[in-house]
């Protein structure tokens, strides 16, 4: 429950004023539907009154037959106006809530980004917040400008036609729509948590199948995840099924109480009006507000017995937010980088990934780490590139440590190219764009040439030729170079590679490295190696145990 | 075009017709219920402007009627709904088989939007739309000759504004219907967007590219909002509009009431004047001839977000796919010494055909397939493997034509190591094992991942990232071959094995290849590496790329 407040509070945030105007015509629609209603009874029983009494020419026909016309075109009007404002606030907030999101998660600590699975957080970002639309509009809205409307009416009919009416109508509508909506909510809890669960297991099931599927074809593993894909969507069949009779019940109890409601209400002004203590026009008004005031409860329904997936989505939407990190504003100007007696050991793991590593990195060096697999080249790369945090040891960019320095000040240095990297884009115009948005045509040549691609790229129609997903439509080797070229773009200070040239022929190996170093004569290269091409290249080679 | 769709989704509906039918008969009782209450309230109020004695059993009914109204309504909502849900999971079904009986086709991220949400927008159109649909066809007229019975002009009243109303529908439905396709649309496209972002997330941050991005991110999201919010500006207009109708309409009666029932006009009712009870009770009534009207229009755009979806499942079944040989499920092994003969295989690719050369491999030869990229050595593994069909030609398999019936058993002796890994959600231990018994320790051994297991924080019970996020390249493409190994394969298909190790793990991979063959197993292997194609016993060399 907590997390749906926390869930509100956002978006009430974000979407003030447009979620106020909101709330003041939802009780606006709510009043003119009563008024309407209790207008329109009175009106006509009071005429049919004065017809009988032959007062017809006397009876002010007019201004009630006005009030009633302007009652209905306010109504219809006010009823667009807080659709309209409503819905677009709310979809506003939650585009925002969905940059928010991602941001924190682009912002995770590395090993929980290498945690993270790309179909569920696919479900964060796009199921868990459409499940959270319900929350403003379908409940907390409702709720308010229902009680509103109930507590406004209490008294107008009060003033009208007297305590009797007017409490029997607050106390049945309040206290049995409360009695009402809570069984509901407490019983479809588990029902909808189960559901959202089910279609979330669907969903991430599903890509895997068909990201999977070679190998699981393979394996004869396709058909076994086939059906549990489609259990799952078994599953949440029956629990949606579940969760609506609980709702349809809700409805049922809802419609036997407003129209007990609008009994009561008639029963009661009949027999004042017999007693000569209440007009029957006024009598009927207290029938015709009751009719009107169902809309004030009915539509809460469906927003309570679909709270369990709406608490579920929002404790997932706050717990994935991550605080702004307000980051150590330093402007760097580190010329050098240096690892001190730096080691990194996993909590739970039963051997070290780094043993004690120092090292200096100076403007125009290549600098080599070799070593057998397993050694902690690629994990001496993460601790320099600020992904990890040592466990002993301090890393220095000049004078700072690298602990302090901001992340965007640090990616403007310094660029790592790890083992694998995704290429991102439909061209390879796009899949360099995220590394140099401003670059020109001329640029991006320069740095397909220093990688020796740029042949290829052309022989393949220019850098607007279409690539697939991740970069398919390019063999291993061309990846790889134009992952190199996307870094390169960044023109950093230090260049750490993780096994730059793997899967390229020995001669382009060599014209690659070339090619980087020309490209940067004065960055300091830090590269995790095994081949003798990269070997041959360094300036100093430290082999790591 | 827009017979087609109405035709799709009729099509979709019709298992669950008779259902629906007998839904909406009970919902149209359901609403015929309100005129019979209205009488009787007319008649209690009535009584108390003459002075009758009090009409107790009027209230009574009216409260019973309501009641027996609640009831009906319940019910044929539940019976809508489970039809709903029954039409879902049909097609759901249909198109989970369908992704799975082919090795190719449309983006991960969009074909699970199709089959996870947008086919859920078929549930407010049969639940919302096709009942609304229904009871505009009964309850408007039964209405219409109850007012008749009362009063002429009232039912003049109801026949001038009623019709106005489905002409104006129709001219929103049209609005209604582009906006939702081009809403349905930027779903796909912005999930795509998502499902390649979330996957390059380290690679945004290492080029310092994350707020680039989110921001492209951003309006992605805002352009979503922003079509989101022109299909509901439709809707709401539509309602509004329809509202106003429906308040003119009921204005004009009241205001023809009253005037009536003072004595001031004495023309079209047969009692003149108008008698209070028939008065309260036109009054009452007025509001319902409109309703299911309005209850359609509400739902008009449920309509046009359900043919939206139609067409995006036909266009889902028109794609143009690569056919799976076979199902992929497990079954016996194909029996028959491991012999392989290809003749005469072309295989289409996009625009380009692709020939490969005849050949034939033994039981327990060691073949490196060899060639230029883009020459065609994937394919050729996925075809051998029954994941790509030959659009000429023909493969046969330990004697056997390769295709459906013999595509699964023939798999079961296969190994196979994909160039780029794909881990299943799940413990290390199922992405090796898939919950088939075997040696797991021989396995890890024989790929020499035993120590990376070891160092990993929870070992064999370590979750892996999708592409092995947590390990290196290479021990993830280690990982493959212990998998591999695993099924204790009679012929290991392998892409670039040892591309991505460094010298002295691609030695442990190759040693692990050659102990395999030493078993008997054959293997075939698409590499660059020349040290591992000189450990073969021949060579296919595949031509340049055209």
């Amino acid at each position: 429950m907590s997390a749906l407040c926390q869930v509100f509070a956002l978006i009430l945030r974000d979407q003030r004023t447009a979620l106020l105007r909101g709330a003041a015509l939802s009780v606006v629609v709510l009043l003119a539907g009563v008024s309407l209603l209790g207008l329109s009874g009175w009106f006509i029983t009071a005429a049919a009154a004065a017809g009988l009494a032959g007062a017809g020419a006397t009876f002010d026909v007019f201004r009630p037959s006005a009030l009633v016309r302007f009652l209905a075109l306010g109504r219809t009007a006010a009823r667009y106006g807080e659709r309209v404002l409503t819905h677009d606030a709310t979809l506003r907030a939650f585009a925002s809530l969905r940059v928010r999101l991602l941001r924190s998660y682009a912002s995770a600590p590395y090993d929980r980004l290498m945690a993270l699975r790309g179909p569920q957080l696919l479900n964060r970002l796009t199921a868990d917040i459409d499940a959270l639309d319900g929350v403003p509009l379908r409940l907390i809205l409702p709720l308010f400008a229902g009680i509103a409307a109930q507590l406004l009416t209490f008294a107008v009919l009060w003033a009208l036609v007297g305590l009797t009416v007017a409490a029997t109508l607050a106390l049945g509508f309040i206290g049995g729509g409360a009695l009402v909506l809570i069984w509901t909510g407490r019983s479809a809890l588990v029902p909808s948590r189960r559901a959202e669960l089910a279609a979330q297991a669907f969903r991430a099931r599903f890509i895997d199948m068909v990201q999977a599927r070679g190998d699981l074809a393979i394996y004869g593993q396709l058909v076994a995840q086939k059906h549990s894909v489609l259990a799952a969507d078994t599953r949440r069949q029956a629990d949606r099924i579940a969760q609506d009779r609980i709702e349809r019940r809700a409805g049922l109890a809802l419609s036997c109480l407003g129209t007990g409601l609008a009994t009561a209400a008639l029963a009661i002004g009949m027999s004042l009006a017999q007693r000569g203590q209440l007009s029957p026009a006024l009598a009927a008004t207290g029938f015709f507000a009751a009719l009107a005031l169902h809309e004030t409860i009915a539509p809460l329904r469906r927003a309570v017995a679909e709270i369990g997936r709406m608490v579920l989505a929002a404790r997932r939407v706050v717990a994935g937010l991550s605080a702004p990190v307000v980051q150590p504003q330093t402007s760097l100007t580190a010329t050098t980088l240096r690892l001190d007696a730096v080691s990194f050991h996993r909590s739970g793991a039963s051997r070290p990934s780094l043993r004690p590593l120092s090292l200096t990195l100076n403007p125009g060096e290549t600098v080599v780490l070799a070593g057998p697999s397993g050694a902690g080249k690629s994990t001496a790369l993460l601790l320099a590139a600020g992904l990890l945090t040592p466990s002993t040891g301090t890393i220095w960019l000049g004078r700072h440590s690298l602990t302090d320095c901001s992340e965007t000040a640090l990616r403007a240095q310094l660029t790592l190219v790890p083992q694998r990297t995704t290429l991102m884009g439909s061209s390879i115009r796009q899949a360099l764009h995220p590394a140099a948005p401003d670059a020109d045509d001329a640029s991006l040549w320069a740095a397909l040439t220093a990688v020796a691609l740029d042949q290829t790229i052309r022989a393949k129609g220019g850098l607007d030729a279409q690539l697939g997903p991740k970069g398919s439509g390019l063999s291993g080797g061309e990846a790889r170079r134009l992952a190199l070229a996307r870094a390169l773009l960044r023109r950093p200070k230090f260049l750490l590679l993780d096994e730059p040239t793997e899967g390229i022929d020995t001669a382009t190996a060599r014209a690659v490295l070339q090619g980087i170093r020309r490209y940067l004569p004065e960055a300091a290269i830090l590269t995790a190696s095994h081949r003798p091409a990269e070997l041959e290249w360094a300036d100093i080679v430290l082999t790591l145990p | 075009m827009a017979r087609d769709e109405t035709q799709t989704l009729a099509k979709l509906l019709a298992p669950q017709q008779g259902v629906l039918h007998r839904a909406a008969v009970l919902a149209s009782v359901a609403a015929l219920l309100w005129p019979a209450q209205a009488a009787l309230v007319a008649l209690a109020l009535a009584g108390l402007l003459t002075g009758a004695p009090l009409f107790w059993q009027g209230v009574a009914g009216f409260a019973l009627l309501g009641v027996l109204r609640a009831v009906l309504n319940y019910h044929a909502e539940g019976m809508t709904f489970a039809a709903g849900v029954n039409v879902i999971a049909q097609l759901r079904t249909t198109v989970v088989e369908g992704e799975a009986s082919r090795s190719d086709g449309l983006s991960a991220g969009a074909i699970a939007a199709l089959a996870a949400e947008k086919l859920d927008a078929l549930l407010p159109y049969i639940s919302r739309y096709a009942p609304a649909r229904a009871r505009v066809a009964v309850v408007p007229l039964m209405i219409l000759a109850l007012a008749l019975w009362q009063s002429w002009a009232v039912a003049v009243i109801f026949l001038i504004t009623g019709p106005l109303i489905p002409v104006f529908m129709a001219l929103i439905g049209w609005a209604a219907q582009s906006a939702s396709q081009r809403q349905m649309a930027e779903i796909g496209s912005l999930n795509d967007l998502l499902v390649e972002r979330l996957a390059a997330l380290l690679d945004i941050r290492l080029l310092g590219a994350g707020e680039a991005v989110t921001k492209g991110f951003a309006e992605a999201a805002d352009r979503l909002r922003a079509q989101t919010m022109a299909v509901l500006q439709v809707a709401f207009m539509s309602s509004a509009v329809l509202e106003l109708f429906a308040a003119i309409g009921v204005a004009m009666v009241a205001v023809y009431v009253g005037f009536s029932l003072l004595g001031v006009l004495s023309f079209g009712s047969y009692a003149t004047p108008l008698t209070p009870a028939a008065g309260i009770f036109l009054l009452l009534l007025a509001p319902e001839f409109y309703q299911p009207m309005r209850d359609l229009s509400a739902a008009w755009h449920d309509r046009a977000a359900a043919l939206a979806v139609a067409v995006e499942v036909a266009d889902w079944q028109d794609a143009p796919v690569v056919p799976l040989l076979g199902q992929g499920a497990r079954v016996a092994r194909l029996a028959g010494p491991a012999v392989i003969e290809a003749t005469g295989v072309r295989v289409r690719l996009g625009q380009r055909l692709l020939v490969l050369p005849d050949f034939q491999v033994a039981a327990g030869e060691k073949i490196a397939v060899v060639g230029p990229s883009g020459a065609g050595k994937t394919t050729l593994l996925r075809l051998l493997a029954g994941m790509q069909v030959a659009e000429a030609g023909q493969v046969s398999v330990a004697g056997r034509l390769l295709g459906d019936e013999t595509a699964d058993a023939w798999r079961a002796r296969l190994g196979w190591m994909p160039q780029s890994p794909h881990f299943l959600k799940g413990s290390l231990r199922h992405n090796v094992s898939f919950g088939q018994g075997g040696d797991l320790d021989l396995a890890l051994h024989g790929a020499g991942v035993q120590d990376v297991v070891a160092s990993l924080p929870r070992g064999l019970l370590t979750r892996l990232g999708e592409g092995g996020a947590g390990l290196s390249g290479g021990e993830a493409r280690r990982l493959t071959l212990a998998r591999a190994m695993y099924a204790r394969p009679d012929v290991l298909l392998a892409d670039e094995p040892t591309a991505d190790l460094d010298a002295a793990t691609a030695h442990m991979v190759t040693a692990g290849l050659l102990a395999l063959a030493a078993t008997g197993c054959t293997l075939i292997i698409a590499t660059h590496d020349e040290a591992l194609a000189a450990r073969m016993d021949r060579v296919i060399r595949l031509g340049a790329t055209p």
